[in-house]
Formats: C-alpha cells, structure tokens, sequence
C-alpha cells in the first residue's frame, strides 16, 4: 500500500490541535465536498481529506497513526508487524487492504476487543453507482450488468477487496437522471448488522435524432420552405417506428407539431402504459444549391410576392 | 464471483416508503424525521391528520434523493439539528431547479 501523509493532506503540522484540525477540515469540506462542489475531481479529493479527518480527530486512532512515523506522501508501505496487534488486539493481513482500510480495520479491531461476547451489528456500507443506458433501452427496459469492487469484512474482521456482479433490470419507464435503490445490494454488514443498499444513478446517452424533457420527446424536423409554406405530410422517425405528420401551411420554424403518446412509456403504477409525447421542432432549411429550374421559380416568386416577414420593424 | 440478480426499487413521486424503511434508508432517528416533518421540510403522503401514528407515515419514495445528501452533509459538515430543515428545504429547491433547468436546456 501507498503511505498518505493525513497532515499535509489537511495542511496542517504534525503538532496541530484538534480545533486547528477541524477548522482545516470544514475548510476543504466546503471546497470539496461532492453535495456542495461542482469540480470533477472534488469528490476523490474530498474521500482523501474525509479519510485523512477521521483518523486525525479520533485522539486513539492519531496515536496509532503517529506510531507508523512519518514518510514521504505515495512511498510504498507495510505497516510493522506488531501494529495493528498493539492497536486492537488482533493480528491483521493488510495484503488486499489500502491506506484507508488500514485504520477502517483498526476500528474494527478495537471494535472487537471493547465489545467481546457483545458482537454489536454494525450496518453494511451503502454504494452509489453510475450507469448510462441509450434511449432505445430505456424504451424498452434493459437489464444491466453493474461489477464493482468494494471492501468488505470477513468473519475474522479482515479486509477483502470483493468484486460483486449484480444484474439489474431496468423496467421500461426510466427517466434520464432518475434514481433507484438496491436494497441490501451494499456492503455486507457485520456482526448480524444489516447488509448497505446500492443506489444506482441511470443516465441516457445522447441520442442522434432524439432529445428527452421527462416522458417526452424531441425531434428537429427539417421543412423545406415550399413544404412550410404550402403544408405537406412527412415522415417522422419514432422510437416505436415512424408516422406520417400533418404539417399545416405556414408553418414556421420552431414550432412544435405534437405527435401525441409518441414519447417514452411512463412508470405507470397500474397495468396499462401511457406514453409521454414526441415533439417535432420544425426547421426551415433552404437549399444551398438552385438548379436553373428552381431558381426561376424562385425568382417568379420573389417578384409576385407581396409578404413581408419584417413589417414590425417599421 | 457470484452472480446476483435484482429487481430496482424506483425513487420516485409515485412510489413510497414507510417511515421504518425512510429510517433505514436516511440514517435519521424517527425523532429527527418528526421534527423535519413538524417544521414542514418533510411531507408524509398521509399526515393531514393531527392525530397520526408516526409509525404508519408513508413518505413518497424521491424524499430519500435529498434526505440521503442532508443525512452526509449532517455527518461531513457536523451540522445542528436546526440548519437540517433550512437545508433540507434549500436542496429540494435546487433539485427541482435542476431538475427544470435540464428539461428547458433539452427541449431547445
């Protein structure tokens, strides 16, 4: 395992007080924490500065930590063999653990050693996950693969790193950013304590032709002047196939044209599934290129027109 | 490696969860979720009575989004039990907010 350097984590000196401590605490909480910052790499600076606190303002688990002496910030290291024995009365395999599992297994040691007979339930970890579905999936539903590592306690209170696979079906009705809960799904609890839940946090990737608001969708749909003009009935791709649009003459770019229970299936309690609605934004595109025909025609109309789309700046 | 399967429990406004199972999940003493219930940051889907069974209040699952957020700023932030319905409040604010200012962004 890497050695950290809790002090200079904090920024403060190995004689701190306990108030210099905290105040530096809050400080970087405030900076970092994931629930207040908006910097990617706030949550990770945020676990270290956490880790590096509840192990300094603890005055025993300090000690213990004082004890391992000091070294260079990321140097390779083992605690001595002694340590975690003279700490919490019982030897330690720190081969699978990290840094932070070190004195994660020294409360667990001490744990032990106060509470002998008494075996008191300690509740499993709870996790969050982060999962990206497409649009398509969340249309239908899907069942994801979700693996991850996560540390656990064994019946002797060491620590394993255990790889998990969990299967997860996701029902249809699924919105983008929606949140779902695993129970029991966590880390496993200790001593009879309950196992954690595993919260999982879906997401959908951005879809070529589609944009989500809630249950509804929305499509860019490209007009020709001629067709915004004169109306027209055009093809429109849905996620349950296309349909035919009605467009009205004189339609104008950005209006929406709804295309009603087109959209994605709600979370409905009951059996039946509504749908929400797909949107088409009309655009009006012109077209770069004229062949001779066309910009006659276009120039016959120009000439016999009389419209004037900016008669409100007079 | 053991291969679980599992069904999802969605957090959402339809969905419930029982005061019982709103304790296992937030980390908050009924005590504490009374009193974010009393001040009014809290709303159970069946408390207009005045004379309810804290035990059968039923709370619409999507509470647990910000109640869990609150439940880490209270342990990260050592937080007094009167700044937890101000910001319990602020965080169902913000997440709604987000929550419009994706949909108004999405919709252009």
């Amino acid at each position: 395992m890497k050695f950290k350097d809790y002090y200079e984590v904090l920024g403060v000196a190995r004689n701190a007080t306990i108030d210099e401590i905290k105040k530096a605490y809050r400080k970087l909480a405030h900076q970092y924490h994931p629930d207040v910052s908006k910097d990617p790499a706030g949550e990770a600076k945020f676990k270290e500065v956490g880790e590096a606190y509840a192990t300094l303002k603890d005055a025993e688990k300090r000690a213990a930590y004082d004890e391992l002496g000091r070294h260079p910030a990321g140097e390779e290291f083992k605690p001595p063999p002694n340590w975690a024995g003279n700490q919490g009365g019982q030897e330690y395999s720190f081969d699978e653990a990290d840094f932070a599992d070190l004195f994660a297994g020294f409360t667990k040691g001490r744990q032990n050693s106060q509470q002998q007979g008494r075996n008191r339930p300690i509740p499993g970890q709870d996790y969050e996950l982060a999962t990206n579905i497409t649009l398509e999936d969340a249309y239908a539903g899907i069942t994801v693969d979700l693996n991850f590592i996560v540390p656990e306690h064994d019946q002797q209170g060491q620590i394993k790193r255990v790889p998990h696979n969990i299967k997860a079906r996701i029902p249809k009705g699924v919105t983008n950013g929606q949140k779902m809960l695993l129970r029991g799904k966590g880390g496993k609890g200790f001593h009879g304590g309950p196992d954690g839940n595993l919260y999982l946090n879906i997401s959908f990737s951005p879809h070529k032709l589609f944009r989500v608001v809630d249950h509804d969708l929305f499509i860019d749909l490209p007009l020709t002047p001629w067709e915004a003009a004169l109306g027209a009935t055009v093809e429109v791709p849905t996620l349950a196939g296309a349909v035919h649009l009605k467009v009205p003459a004189g339609t104008n770019s950005g209006q929406k044209l709804r295309i009603s229970k087109r959209g994605m299936p709600k979370n409905n309690l009951g059996d039946k599934t509504e749908h929400g609605d797909l949107f088409a934004v009309t655009q009006i595109v012109s077209p770069t290129t004229l062949s001779e025909k066309e910009r006659e025609l276009l120039q016959a109309l120009a000439l016999s027109s009389t419209f004037n789309p900016r008669t409100h700046f007079n | 490696m053991q291969m679980e399967s599992t069904e999802l429990i969605w957090l959402d406004e339809q969905h419930e969860v029982s005061m019982t199972e709103l304790i296992e999940l937030s980390g908050f003493t009924q005590e504490e979720l009374l009193h974010l219930l009393e001040i009014g940051a809290l709303s159970a889907n069946n408390s207009t009575k005045t004379d309810f069974v804290p035990s059968e209040l039923r709370f619409s699952s999507h509470c647990l989004i910000s109640i869990r957020t609150l439940s880490r700023l209270k342990s990260d932030f050592e937080l007094e039990q009167n700044a937890l319905g101000l910001m319990l409040v602020f965080l169902e604010r913000i997440r709604l907010l987000e929550l419009q200012v994706q949909g108004l962004e999405n919709a252009k």
